[in-house]
């Protein structure tokens, strides 16, 4: 951020050097077109004398030396804002990276191919924010072919979220019955949460839409197992109907959140029953990046003060350990801690009788013989009863 | 370093370079009007000097009123587009300053934004405007990218694509100074693609004079250039013998394409690669493990933007994550093993958490069942793994 403030001061100082230098231009050019205009003014008397006074021209000669000296001095007072201007310049440059060389490769996304691929994946991008008409140009100015199909479900999901949006249940309560074995088989509460909106939403009308709340509640049976206490305190709410829920304690069921958190669930939920992730992939991507790409440019820079570039060119890692924090991490990565490094196919971790997990080359070289001795603990055994194991 | 230092050089160097070249116009144009004025003061005094008549006196003082008046006028009007482009500088920052006080659901909407913004520079680079457009107008990015820029590009490109060189012509012209500092070849080829379609029409003559016209104090760099281009002459436009064959193809007209591309973004300072490539490069970088690579659904995760099927083959030939500390998640749930949900081994090595362990054995009466290999197992062969 300091890098921001440093090139604002920059524009601050010029555009308060502006404003200045334009009132001082156009009062000090109001001032000379006046006198100007009042010495044209008093000639204009005896405009028919055929020579001007002596007088008159020596106010003349004083005129021409003004103006000449007023309007050569404007001039050079706004060239001399461009120190000031190329200030702001050099300002940016010095606070902000100019160059990536050597972080990221320019043939990594060149090609047609890979250009086409790239401009699949922020397609997809747009469909997932529900961006369609933008989506849909740039399939028009690209010619990339999208199959229809594969575009129906985030059209379905951006329908039924565009409905939630303006509180209409009715487009996610049928897609979560057609699907309700599938979310039950993920331990989805979707359904319920959907039913018990509706039904909060019938209560808050008053009296006079008791019988259809109570009517509603039977749609809570399939649940009752599942949410048996949630389902009571929709049902006690009903004693309040009479009185208004609003000044009850179950005010709390109003709360509009319920509208902002019912979206998120059914997101998370229609996505991952669709095998899809929950946020965008190039979204997580470029967060991604954007975390990684600072402590990059730090260890580069480091890297050659020291002139040891040779060890970014070692192509398949990354000279540094990038925390992204624990919502970007998928995989388990195993790192042994005795040979500091990642486990691979043929380096895979094992677990010893102890419990203790080294990775398998380790193993072979802490086994003396048909014995080792676990790095942890007081615990002898045979190398062969480590066991491979997967995470 | 922080992000906004690394990310965003071009979001405040174009608006400076527009400003930098607003003030050489300012400049430029009050000097103008200040020889216009300073010259009308010679006259005068000249009037003077001659003892002209009081009314040509008069006649040349009001002239000088008029040009006095144009110069406040000209310079008014220039300090106003000085301002109005430091402006847009100012605006910027702002937006940029604005995310360190932003609470944590308005700074996910920045960052929104700010792929937006990236994926704007994408396609404007990559020639898609409309795209571009409609994005930035539906994102109300408009401010903050340098959609102007690009248009103006889009329009000379267009015409280039067209076979005309006149627009392309007066954008050289523009930028003439910076150009030459640049040692742009950009003009000269142009020149050089004029005479090329001449001698496509069959225009002989004219080509020679446009030759004579354009092809004279030359830099020595370009002699040989302009002899081959020359030899033309002596060849029909159906000629297919090389070089003159390749210099009277069609597709000499999309390298100067290219080249305007590349050197309007020298011109503005503005990198040869995109930021959105930078930062998707090593975002999929910090994501790549070597997990996202084995053909098997034992490790691959519907989550890890690396393992979908496009980014997975866009990021194969980029370095992978560096892990010196195992990060270990359970596979059933993604949460992560430490002490509060430690790793338990099945029977056969797989790996899982306690707490998704402990909650599938209530769920099915003590049996346990592989996710991965679909063994059943009792919960109370699961044994505690121990990783350091």
């Amino acid at each position: 951020m300091d890098s921001c403030r440093a090139v604002e001061k920059e524009v601050d100082r010029v555009l308060s050097k502006f404003v200045g230098i334009d009132g001082h231009t156009t009062q000090s050019l109001d001032d000379l077109i006046q006198y100007v205009s009042g010495i044209s003014q008093e000639l204009s008397v005896d405009v028919n004398r055929p020579e001007v006074s002596t007088t008159q021209q020596l106010i003349l000669q004083q005129c021409c030396q003004k103006i000449k000296d007023t309007v050569s001095r404007l001039a050079s007072e706004h060239k001399d804002l461009h120190s000031s201007v190329s200030k702001v310049g050099k300002a940016i440059d010095r606070n902000f990276v100019t160059e990536f060389n050597g972080i990221a490769q320019d043939y990594v996304f060149e090609g047609v191919e890979k250009q086409e691929m790239l401009n699949k994946v922020i397609v997809e991008h747009f469909l997932r924010q529900g961006m369609l008409d933008i989506a849909e140009e740039l399939i028009n100015e690209t010619n990339i072919e999208i199959d229809p199909v594969a575009k129906e479900p985030f059209l379905e999901l951006h329908r039924i979220l565009e409905a939630l949006k303006h509180n209409d249940l009715d487009p996610a309560l049928t897609w979560s019955r057609v699907h309700r074995q599938q979310l039950q088989a993920q331990n989805s509460s979707l359904e319920f949460k959907l039913h018990r909106l509706h039904f909060i939403r019938l209560i808050s009308q008053g009296p006079e839409k008791q019988q259809e709340a109570l009517l509603y509640s039977q749609n809570f049976a399939p649940f009752s197992s599942q949410h048996e206490r949630d389902i009571q305190i929709l049902m006690g709410s009903l004693l309040y109907m009479k009185r208004g829920i609003q000044s009850s304690p179950y005010a709390y069921l109003l709360d509009t959140i319920n509208w902002i958190e019912i979206a998120d669930v059914f997101t998370r939920d229609a996505c991952s029953l669709l095998g899809m992730s929950v946020e965008s992939p190039l979204s997580v991507c470029i967060r991604a990046g954007c975390s990684a790409l600072p402590p990059l440019l730090n260890i580069k820079q480091v890297m050659q003060q020291r002139q040891c570039t040779g060890v970014w060119s070692a192509k398949d890692e990354l000279p540094v350990e990038i925390d992204l924090g624990k919502e970007c991490r998928y995989h388990s990565i195993f790192a042994c801690p005795i040979l500091r490094q990642q486990s691979t196919g043929s380096n895979p971790p094992v677990r010893l009788v102890c419990g203790h997990c080294i990775s398998k080359d380790a193993l072979n070289k802490l086994a003396n013989g048909s014995k080792v001795k676990c790095p942890y603990c007081p615990v002898e055994q045979s190398p062969a009863d480590a066991k491979e194991i997967i995470f | 370093m922080d992000d906004i230092k690394s990310l965003e050089h071009a979001t405040l160097k174009v608006p400076y370079e527009v400003l930098n070249k607003k003030f050489r116009v300012a400049q430029k144009n009050i000097d103008r009007e200040v020889a216009h004025v300073q010259s009308s003061t010679t006259d005068l005094e000249k009037c003077l000097q001659k003892k002209e008549s009081v009314q040509n006196v008069a006649k040349v003082l009001s002239g000088m009123v008029e040009k006095l008046k144009v110069l406040k006028r000209k310079a008014e009007e220039s300090i106003k587009d000085e301002v109005e482009a430091a402006q847009a500088c100012k605006r910027r920052l702002e937006h940029l300053k604005e995310f360190e006080t932003l609470s944590p659901s308005a700074a996910v909407q920045w960052r929104k934004k700010r792929l937006d913004r990236m994926l704007v520079e994408n396609f404007l680079r990559a020639g898609y405007y409309n795209t571009a457009l409609k994005l930035a107008k539906h994102s109300e990015i408009e401010d903050l990218t340098n959609i102007d820029l690009f248009l103006v590009s889009k329009e000379v490109e267009e015409s280039l694509e067209q076979q005309e060189t006149a627009k392309c012509l007066s954008w050289c012209h523009d930028n003439r100074s910076k150009l030459r500092k640049m040692k742009s070849s950009l003009e000269f080829n142009l020149r050089q693609q004029e005479f090329i379609e001449l001698i496509r029409n069959n225009k002989r003559l004219e080509a020679v004079r446009h030759a004579r016209k354009y092809f004279t104090n030359l830099e020595e760099a370009q002699l040989f250039d302009v002899q081959r281009v020359m030899g033309l002459l002596a060849f029909s436009s159906s000629t297919t013998i090389i070089p003159y064959k390749d210099l009277l193809d069609v597709s000499r007209w999309q390298s100067l394409v290219q080249q305007f591309r590349f050197e309007n973004f020298k011109l503005h300072q503005l990198n040869s690669q995109s930021i959105f490539s930078v930062t998707l490069q090593s975002g999929l970088s910090a994501l790549k493990t070597p997990h996202c690579y084995k053909n098997s659904p034992d490790y691959k995760k519907a989550d890890c933007p690396v393992c979908t099927k496009h980014l997975n083959q866009l990021a194969r030939p980029l370095p992978s994550a560096h892990c010196a500390q195992s990060r270990l998640v359970c596979f059933i749930s993604g949460e992560p093993l430490n002490e509060h949900n430690p790793p338990m081994m099945l029977p056969n090595g797989y790996v899982y958490g306690y707490n998704s362990l402990v909650q599938m054995a209530g769920d099915n009466e003590g049996t346990l069942v592989c996710p991965r290999t679909e063994d059943i197992y009792s919960f109370d062969e699961a044994e505690k793994v121990f990783v350091m």
